[in-house]
């Protein structure tokens, strides 16, 4: 007797399943026109930057694939698995380096910097920043200092009420007017300290949640040991907290990557910035569906990738599963 | 020890001032290079501006504290409607992935797996200049009006801007709030499903009356914090040209160079719109323990 209403779903969604096919098909054979993301690939990559110069970009690019290649396939045991960490936060500066110029390259203005260099360096740059800035909010919001409390748990609850983009608009106009007159900072690093404050906040929370995990009795445990309490967070209580926060802090690292998006509305020209102004091209008038499933299949890919990164690090940092 | 800490405390307070001083002095010394005071004596000088949608009567002569009033009756009309349908989508979605129809459960994990991965902004652009600006003229079934100017349900005059914010925070807030319902359904114990199949009631029957009310508890906190992102990302609206909170606040800002006394009022805002949606949902919070706790 349940099975009949089974059944009839099942039909149904086929049904609906197979014209949705259907249109997509004929979509893809008579209507969709790949030329606006073919024609415009270079720039997708690297934006506006300067062609004998592109290597640089690319070259950054190719290198961060590798890595991840590398982190994912990597042999348990492998020596060089060690030089793996330091690669990977070796990473912000490279890219800074290769775009920026400067130390026997051709210096390019941030202005040429664009597509999904800048995505990933604006994503880079700010995580750096956000997670030590994050671990040091939290441990303030748990201190028994009540000034270092309230001021840590004020910081991040204002921040977290406040909608991501009037952070950005905000930290473009306001950041200017907080520094001393005459020292001017460019329009990318203002983005980047904007987004590694915001994300700091959420950060916080996430491991907040990690130190409340881990049971008192490791900190008596420690101090029996004879540990000062500053070793006691570095040795036992936080690689601890950060490992338990490790999937929301991977949620974080996500929403950054798919929230580096917003610079768009504010002008920079990352991955969805390039494809605004590429729309405008009158050559390229009215190709919206083609160039957001691209972009679409882009994010994807990255984001996944961000994931699966991350879910390597669960596995590899589980001490029930390294000891065996 | 005690004076330690009081001496350490002292020493913190101080520092946090002369950081708030020192960025306080920076910001007067700027303030005074662009000629701008602080005030909010501008709030009540006409806005020159014009609004596409104005839930009540607005004209450009009318002063910047009612387009921004206008702006913030926007978000909350976009934002009350998002939280429903959201709602109703994620629940849905959630008990899918959870249904003995292997065929459902797949395709609500590849909706909950492909929206999650793709930034929001790119899916509003996708239902705005795509889905909604390529709408064909037709009627659908008398009731329903469609168009590219806008959509007519019931004598309700839909704009297509609305349309397509609505329907992104929608679809991308329901994929998150499927995560939390699944997650939720998975925490009743599988013998509450074995005891009330074997009292005989369907599969819906015993999902709605048996499981989801058990799963609610657990549901609850964490659909607040998605309730008060969904009012968040709903800032996006001024990608498409709605004119909410934010996107009238941007213009404000523009018009006036205003940004300081912008941005609070903004925070403002903000604050009271999540303190509305946070209280709701305690207070529900707390009528659903307590219906939990008696029919136990």
């Amino acid at each position: 007797m349940t099975r009949w209403p089974d059944r009839l779903i099942t039909l149904l969604l086929l049904a609906l399943l197979s014209w949705g096919g259907w249109v997509v098909v004929h979509w893809l054979l008579h209507g969709a026109d790949w030329s606006v993301v073919s024609a415009n690939l270079p720039l997708f990559a690297v934006g506006s930057y300067p062609s004998d110069q592109r290597w640089r970009p690319l070259l950054w690019i190719s290198t961060c694939v590798v890595l991840v290649v590398l982190t994912l396939t990597a042999p348990r045991g492998a020596g060089w698995r060690r030089a793996l960490p330091p690669l990977w936060i070796a990473m912000a500066p490279l890219g800074l380096w290769l775009l920026a110029g400067g130390l026997g390259l051709l210096p390019v203005g941030t202005r040429h910097w664009g597509g999904l260099t800048l995505t990933l360096l604006l994503t880079a740059g700010s995580g750096l920043l956000a997670l030590p800035l994050g671990v040091l909010l939290a441990l303030g919001r748990r201190s028994d200092l009540p000034v270092l409390r309230w001021s840590s748990t004020a910081y991040i609850e204002l921040m977290r009420a406040v909608p991501l983009i009037a952070v950005l608009f905000f930290g473009q106009l306001l950041i200017p007017l907080f520094l001393p007159p005459g020292l001017e900072i460019n329009r990318v690093l203002r983005a980047v300290l904007a987004f590694a404050l915001f994300a700091a906040a959420y950060i916080a929370e996430d491991v907040r949640g990690g130190l409340q995990a881990i049971p008192p009795t490791q900190r008596e445990a420690a101090s029996v040991l004879g540990l000062s309490p500053l070793q006691t967070l570095q040795l036992v209580v936080l690689p601890q907290a950060l490992r338990v926060a490790l999937p929301s802090l991977t949620n974080q690292a996500v929403g950054l990557l798919q929230n580096t998006s917003l610079m768009a509305i504010l002008g920079l020209v990352e991955l969805l910035g390039i494809s605004r102004s590429l729309l405008a091209n009158p050559a390229f008038i009215g190709r919206y569906l083609e160039v957001y499933l691209w972009l679409a299949a882009v994010y994807w890919l990255a984001c996944t990738a961000m994931a699966l990164l991350a879910r390597h690090l669960e596995v590899q940092l589980d001490p029930v599963r390294s000891n065996r | 020890m005690r004076r330690h800490r009081l001496l350490l405390q002292l020493g913190l307070a101080l520092l946090l001032l002369a950081l708030i001083a020192l960025l306080i002095n920076n910001l007067t010394v700027n303030l005074i290079r662009t000629g701008l005071g602080l005030g909010f004596g501008w709030l009540g000088r006409p806005a020159g501006f014009a609004l596409a949608e104005t839930a009540l009567p607005y004209a450009p002569s009318d002063s910047y504290l009612w387009a921004l009033t206008i702006g913030w009756l926007n978000s909350l009309k976009v934002i009350l409607a998002g939280l429903v349908l959201a709602t109703l989508l994620g629940v849905a979605a959630g008990a899918a992935r959870n249904s003995g129809n292997r065929l459902l459960r797949s395709l609500a994990g590849t909706y909950v797996a492909l929206i999650r991965q793709v930034p929001l902004l790119l899916q509003l652009l996708f239902w705005y200049f795509v889905a909604f600006l390529g709408l064909p003229s037709m009627p659908v079934g008398g009731l329903i009006q469609l168009s590219n100017q806008g959509i007519q349900l019931l004598g309700l005059n839909l704009s297509v801007e609305f349309c397509a914010v609505l329907t992104g925070l929608t679809v991308f807030t329901g994929a998150s709030i499927a995560e939390i319902v699944r997650g939720g359904i998975n925490a009743v114990p599988r013998g509450q499903w074995e005891a009330f199949r074997s009292l005989g009631l369907n599969e819906g029957l015993g999902l709605r009356r048996i499981v989801l009310p058990q799963a609610l508890p657990a549901i609850l906190p964490a659909l607040t914090s998605q309730y008060l992102n969904l009012a968040k990302n709903s800032t996006l609206a001024i990608a498409v040209g709605y004119a909410d909170l934010y996107a009238v606040s941007d213009t404000t800002i523009t018009q006036t160079g205003r940004a300081i006394e912008g941005f609070l009022l903004l925070l403002f805002s903000f604050l009271l719109l999540n303190l509305l949606i946070s209280g709701g949902m305690s207070a529900l919070n707390g009528a659903v323990l307590s219906r939990v706790r008696r029919s136990r």
